[in-house]
C-alpha cells in the first residue's frame, strides 16, 4: 500500500452511476462490495474532487444533471 | 526500588502501555481475524471488552475501539478505582501541571509529506448506518493562537478526499472561536490531529477547561506527571510526543460550507447533515507500526465527559454546603445529562442538592438519595425512588432552563436560526423524608448472616 496507488477509473465510473440518484455513503459501499475498502475511498476522494456533490437533509449524495 | 519503577511507567504510560495493561486485565481483548472497516463498529458494539483488531482488511494498521465504552473501561484506562472518577477528576483539576516540550518523539518516528501525503493509507473505518462517510472519530485537535494560547479538543473529522477532511466546528468551543478568528482575516489556522493518545490527554481535551488553562495542563494533573509535548513537524503547534498517529494541516477559510455529517452523535442518535470548515492534511507523522483507534459512539465520548460531569456535581454540591458521600453520571443518560448523587442530608438538603445539580447546563434530571443508597445499583436507587418519595412533594420541575439542541424534545427545528433552546429539568428527592423516622426504612437483615458463607454451599 502507499500513497502512490491511484482510483480505478472504472469503480470512480461505478459510483458516479450510482450518484444518478440520491445515495447515502452506506449504500456506495454496499454497491461495491467486491471492492477492496481503500480502493473505494481513493475513488471516492476522485469523485469528490470531480464533482461539486449535491446533498439532502438526510445526507444522501448525489450528482447534479450537468456535473 | 521495583514499586517505585511500576509507579514510574504508570506515570509515563502511552496509549500501546495502556492497552497492553487494559488487556492484562481483562478489558481489552484481541482479534486476530480479517476485518473490514466496515465492519469494525458493529463489532465493537456486540464484543464484550474493547477490542484490537489486528488484521484490517487491505491495511497493516490496526485498529483499536471500544476502549471506554463503559465505566469500568475507562477505570480500567485511567488506573483509576471505579467510584473515584469523579472524585479523582476533581483533584486532578485542581493541580495542573505544565507539560514539557521534547525535542525527539515517538510520534515522528515515520513522517509524511508532499505527494506522500494519502488519508486512504490509514483505516478510517465507516462507522453508522446513516454516517456521511468514514470517520476519524477519536482524533484529539491541537491548535494555537498568539492571544489565546495552545488548545486541545475533541472534533470529529468527516473523510473526503485524500488531503482533505470536513471538521466538526458547529457548536460552540474554542477551537471554533481560533478559527473564526483566522476565517474573519481569510487566513489558514494550522491545526494537528493527533490519533491514539493516552486517557489522561484524551479526556483532560474533552474537558471544556476553564478560559487560560491549557488542556494539557489538565492532562499533567491527571497523570500526576507533566504531559510529554512535541512540536509538529510542519506545523506550529504542540502534539503529545507518544501519539500513535498525527495529521497536520490547516484549517481552511472556507468557512461553514463544507458539507460534513449526518454521524452517528453522542447522545445515541444519528445527528444531521452540518457545512463546516475543511481540514487540508500537509503531512502524516507516525510511531513505527502505529495503533489507529477509532472511538465508538455513542459511550466512549460521553464517559470521557462522565468523570468532570461527576466533578462538577461535587462541586455544586460543595458550593452549597452539602455533604456529599457519592456521585454517579449514568449511561443512560449519556454520563451527564442524568445523574444520582447520595448524600449525607440535613433538613432541607436533598432540595438544595436538587437545585444545585439542575443549575448545571448539561443536567436535565437528577436523583439525590442519602448515603445508605449504593448509587452504582439501578434497584436500590429505585428502591429509594418508590419508598423515599411522594410525587407530589418530593418532585421539583424547573422549566425554562438552558437547554441543548441535540435534545428531540425541545424541538430545536422550530427556533429561528441563532435563537437557542430552553428546556425544563426535574429532579426527585429520594431521602428520607423529614418527619419520618429512619427506622422505618430499616432492612431486613438474613439470620445469623456472618455465619453463612456462599462458597461452603455452592
Amino acid at each position: 500500500m502507499s500513497a502512490s496507488d491511484q482510483a480505478d477509473p472504472a469503480l470512480v465510473k461505478r459510483i458516479e452511476e450510482c450518484l444518478r440518484q440520491p445515495t447515502y455513503f452506506r449504500d456506495i459501499l454496499d454497491a461495491t462490495r467486491d471492492q477492496k475498502y481503500r480502493a473505494v475511498l481513493l475513488a471516492w476522494s476522485d469523485v469528490r474532487t470531480r464533482h461539486a456533490l449535491e446533498r439532502d437533509e438526510h445526507g444522501r449524495y448525489w450528482r447534479p444533471k450537468q456535473a | 526500588m521495583a514499586a517505585r519503577r511500576t509507579e514510574e511507567d504508570r506515570r509515563n504510560e502511552d496509549f500501546r502501555g495502556m492497552l497492553a495493561r487494559m488487556e492484562r486485565e481483562g478489558h481489552l481483548r484481541r482479534v486476530s481475524k480479517t476485518i473490514s472497516p466496515r465492519h469494525i463498529t458493529a463489532l465493537c458494539g456486540q464484543a464484550p471488552s474493547a477490542i484490537l483488531c489486528e488484521a484490517v482488511e487491505d491495511y497493516d494498521i490496526p485498529v483499536v475501539g471500544g476502549l471506554y465504552w463503559t465505566r469500568d473501561r475507562l477505570a480500567s484506562a485511567l488506573d483509576w478505582p471505579v467510584a473515584e472518577l469523579g472524585s479523582r477528576f476533581a483533584t486532578a483539576v485542581a493541580r495542573p501541571l505544565s507539560p514539557v516540550l521534547v525535542n525527539d518523539a515517538p510520534c515522528q518516528e515515520v513522517v509524511s509529506t508532499g505527494d506522500d501525503v494519502d488519508l486512504t493509507t490509514l483505516p478510517i473505518p465507516f462507522m453508522h448506518e446513516k454516517d456521511g462517510g468514514p470517520y476519524i472519530s477519536g482524533g484529539v485537535a491541537f491548535a494555537d493562537d498568539p492571544e489565546l494560547g495552545p488548545n486541545a479538543g475533541c472534533y470529529r473529522l468527516m473523510f473526503r478526499t485524500r488531503r482533505e477532511m470536513a471538521m466538526d466546528l458547529f457548536t460552540a468551543s474554542d477551537l471554533r472561536r481560533y478559527y473564526t478568528r483566522t476565517y474573519e482575516r481569510k487566513q489558514l489556522l494550522p491545526v494537528a490531529i493527533a490519533i491514539g493518545v493516552h486517557a489522561f490527554e484524551h479526556m483532560a481535551a474533552a474537558y471544556k477547561a476553564p478560559a487560560g488553562l491549557n488542556e494539557m495542563e489538565i492532562a499533567g494533573g491527571l497523570r500526576g506527571e507533566p504531559a510529554h509535548l512535541v512540536r509538529a513537524k510542519t506545523v506550529d503547534v504542540m502534539v503529545p510526543a507518544n501519539a500513535e498517529i498525527v495529521l497536520e494541516g490547516e484549517l481552511l477559510p472556507n468557512g461553514w460550507t463544507a458539507d460534513e455529517g449526518p454521524f452517528g452523535e453522542f447522545a445515541g442518535m444519528q445527528g444531521d447533515l452540518k457545512h463546516n470548515p475543511l481540514f487540508r492534511v500537509g503531512a502524516i507523522t507516525h510511531r513505527r507500526n502505529p495503533i489507529f483507534y477509532a472511538l465508538q459512539m455513542p459511550w466512549e465520548n460521553d464517559w470521557l465527559n462522565g468523570p468532570a460531569t461527576e466533578a462538577a456535581c461535587r462541586r455544586v454540591l460543595g458550593l452549597a454546603g452539602i455533604q456529599v458521600a457519592g456521585v454517579r453520571a449514568t449511561e443512560g443518560g449519556c454520563c451527564g445529562w442524568s445523574v444520582v448523587a447520595a448524600i449525607k442530608k440535613r433538613a432541607g438538603e436533598g432540595r438544595n442538592a436538587l437545585a444545585a445539580l439542575l443549575s448545571l447546563p448539561v443536567v436535565k434530571q437528577a436523583i439525590v438519595t442519602d448515603d445508605d443508597i449504593d448509587i452504582y445499583n439501578p434497584d436500590e436507587v429505585e428502591w429509594a425512588v418508590t419508598f423515599r418519595c411522594q410525587a407530589d412533594k418530593d418532585i421539583i420541575i424547573l422549566s425554562g432552563m438552558k437547554g441543548k439542541h441535540v435534545d428531540p424534545s425541545v424541538r430545536p427545528w422550530d427556533l429561528k436560526p441563532g435563537e437557542l433552546p430552553t428546556t425544563a429539568k426535574f429532579g426527585i428527592d429520594a431521602t428520607i423524608p423529614e418527619g419520618i423516622p429512619a427506622f422505618r426504612y430499616e432492612r431486613i437483615v438474613p439470620a445469623f448472616r456472618s455465619e453463612v458463607r456462599l462458597e461452603d454451599y455452592l
